[in-house]
């Protein structure tokens, strides 16, 4: 078996940290994300709830789960075992205390705060507009934890301070950050990117640097950070997946292989 | 008392409980011997629509966009709306944005996910300032329609609360909560005029259901003051009533549109249709990077300002790819 990609070890990091019981999305466009939620759910989550676009699936003894490139590609309620209408799952926070959940970003600042709305200093007139929130904002206020996820480790992604904030981490840093502001999910809990895995100090909640991926030094890492860094004194290389992990994912989850382009 | 003097999303200020519907005869003059059907021709799709009124298009991303009804705006020249697109909005905003009818949008995403991040007319209009953006999550959108839908000025939402959209949306407003004290972000009523929605099929007196959820289109129905949905199928009300279960909601006007939602998907009848899409995203990024607008009037040409109706449209199209669109 060929070693496994960058990809694939991203997706295993997300997979090892779900727990079975836990409900998980699987959204679309997202092939990592998508691909760690269901190799923990093949791997290790019997009895996860696993949401496919607007249905609540089970894919335990699913031989290969297909890749649906749109969200609303209906065919992939071939599987669905309960349907909700979109505004149901968006505006019922009560159900996702036990869900987690992941947040894109165009940039992310020292506490993990984030923004998916846009760049520049005026509002009205963004330099960049951005994709939106989609359902970040509210979802991450509530979700029991989430997970930031980025295809890009660069200083333009990790700002000193984020144009606008869509999304709070750790608001303005310290450990009862999030409950000064009322916001009952857990926050993020790790930041994942090409490079590293990053988790936050306990005290600070500043971001830290847990493990580098194969290839990439810690000075690398540091050097495309547009913030300081926090280091320990030791940092690992990221684990890689198991013989049976690699297998789940290439034979079941990611057949097409978006995981190795 | 009205002491706030605010408005609704849509930009008008509160007002008093709105007479009944004129069409609804109190006193019994004037009442038909027969039910009344709700079916309209294209032909009198004028009746619903005109300048700077509030619509709401139903479907999500890549699905069920009222087609019809948007090429019918654009051919109608309409100006200045206010479009509540879908939670996950699609291309017929960008179409609607692309055709000059479009002054503010209040929609959390404007886009076709895979096939295209973010609509470019979309995104090339706000950052040129030719639009308003009404900046949104989906929490607070989906609170300004239940607000809407229960005919309260606001509804509060967590979500929000320590991020930038107080600020980049001075309609959210912070507030203490009154029972427990906790600060929330009140998300003033998104009230359409007008709900334009796609759906699988109707009766002649608006019974309408879907294939698969409908989305939000439910939510869409009930914030907004009149529905119009175009159907694939109208059937019988006989057939209604085999499966009353299934009626999601009640429409003011019925319009059958079979492959009206082309080039969107409809789910248990047709899949995108991803060239023609590819067309649209492709005359959008001409004008987006270099103001190029040729391709995009080719394609309304082609496609919005020579069909004369719906038929003429899917002639445009081609019998052969509409029915290459199959499911497997």
């Amino acid at each position: 078996m060929d070693a496994p990609s960058i990809k694939e070890l991203m997706a295993t990091f997300i997979a090892r940290d779900i727990a079975d019981g836990e409900e998980v999305f699987v959204g679309t466009n997202l092939p990592v994300i998508r691909a760690g939620a269901l190799l923990a759910h093949l791997h290790h989550g019997p009895s996860m709830r696993v949401m496919v676009a607007h249905t609540r699936t089970n894919l335990y003894h699913t031989p290969v789960m297909e890749y649906f490139e749109l969200l609303t590609d209906w065919r992939g309620a071939r599987w669905a075992e309960a349907y909700f209408n979109d505004n149901e799952i968006v505006m019922y926070q009560k159900s996702r205390r036990d869900s987690v959940f992941f947040v894109g970003a165009l940039q992310i600042d020292a506490f993990g705060n984030s923004n998916l709305i846009g760049l520049g200093p005026d509002p009205r007139h963004l330099t960049l507009r951005g994709p939106g929130a989609i359902a970040t904002t509210t979802n991450a206020s509530h979700v029991r934890r989430f997970y930031l996820f980025v295809n890009e480790h660069s200083p333009r992604v990790f700002v000193p301070r984020c144009d606008f904030v869509s999304t709070v981490g750790w608001g303005e840093g310290g450990s009862d950050s999030r409950r000064r502001l009322g916001l009952p999910g857990g926050g993020p809990r790790y930041c994942i990117t090409p490079l590293a895995v990053l988790d936050f100090e306990e005290t600070t909640k500043r971001l830290r640097l847990r493990s580098v991926h194969p290839g990439c030094s810690i000075d690398d890492v540091r050097a495309r950070t547009g913030f300081e860094l926090l280091v320990p004194d030791r940092v690992p290389v990221t684990d890689a997946p198991t013989v049976e992990e690699l297998d789940i994912l290439r034979r079941r989850v990611d057949p097409q292989g978006l995981l190795r382009r | 008392m009205r002491a706030a003097g605010g408005s609704d999303a849509c930009g008008r200020s509160a007002r008093p409980p709105s007479d009944p519907p004129a069409e609804i005869t109190l006193n019994g003059t004037g009442a038909s011997a027969e039910r009344r059907s709700l079916l309209i021709d294209e032909a009198s799709l004028a009746d619903w629509f005109r300048d700077g009124m509030c619509v709401a298009l139903g479907g999500l991303a890549t699905a069920c966009h009222a087609m019809i009804g948007v090429r019918h705006i654009i051919r109608r020249g309409l100006r200045n709306l206010t479009v509540v697109g879908s939670a996950v909005g699609g291309l017929d905003v960008d179409l609607l944005i692309g055709a000059g009818c479009v002054r503010k949008v209040i929609s959390p995403y404007v886009g076709a996910e895979a096939l295209a991040s973010i609509g470019p007319f979309y995104r090339a209009a706000a950052e040129r300032g030719e639009i308003e953006v009404w900046e949104c999550d989906e929490g607070q959108y989906y609170a300004g329609l239940q607000a809407a839908g229960q005919m309260l000025p606001f509804m509060p939402t967590r979500g929000g609360v320590g991020t930038s959209y107080p600020e980049v949306n001075p309609d959210l407003k912070l507030f203490t909560d009154p029972v427990r004290g906790e600060t929330l972000l009140a998300v003033p009523a998104i009230e359409p005029d007008l709900a334009l929605l796609h759906a699988a099929q109707a009766d002649a007196y608006g019974n309408v259901q879907f294939v698969g959820t409908g989305y939000a289109d439910r939510l869409l129905w009930r914030a907004a003051t009149r529905t119009l949905v175009q159907v694939e199928k109208v059937v019988s009300n006989e057939e209604i009533r085999r499966a009353p279960e299934r009626t999601a909601l009640l429409a003011h006007g019925v319009v059958r549109a079979p492959f009206g939602a082309h080039p969107f998907s409809s789910p248990g009848f047709y899949l995108e249709d991803r060239p023609h899409i590819a067309l649209l995203v492709e005359a959008g990024r001409a004008y987006a990077r270099n103001g190029d607008r040729g391709p995009f009037e080719r394609y309304l040409d082609r496609y919005v300002r020579t069909p004369a109706d719906h038929v003429e449209y899917l002639e445009a199209v081609g019998l052969r790819r509409l029915l290459a669109l199959g499911e497997y």
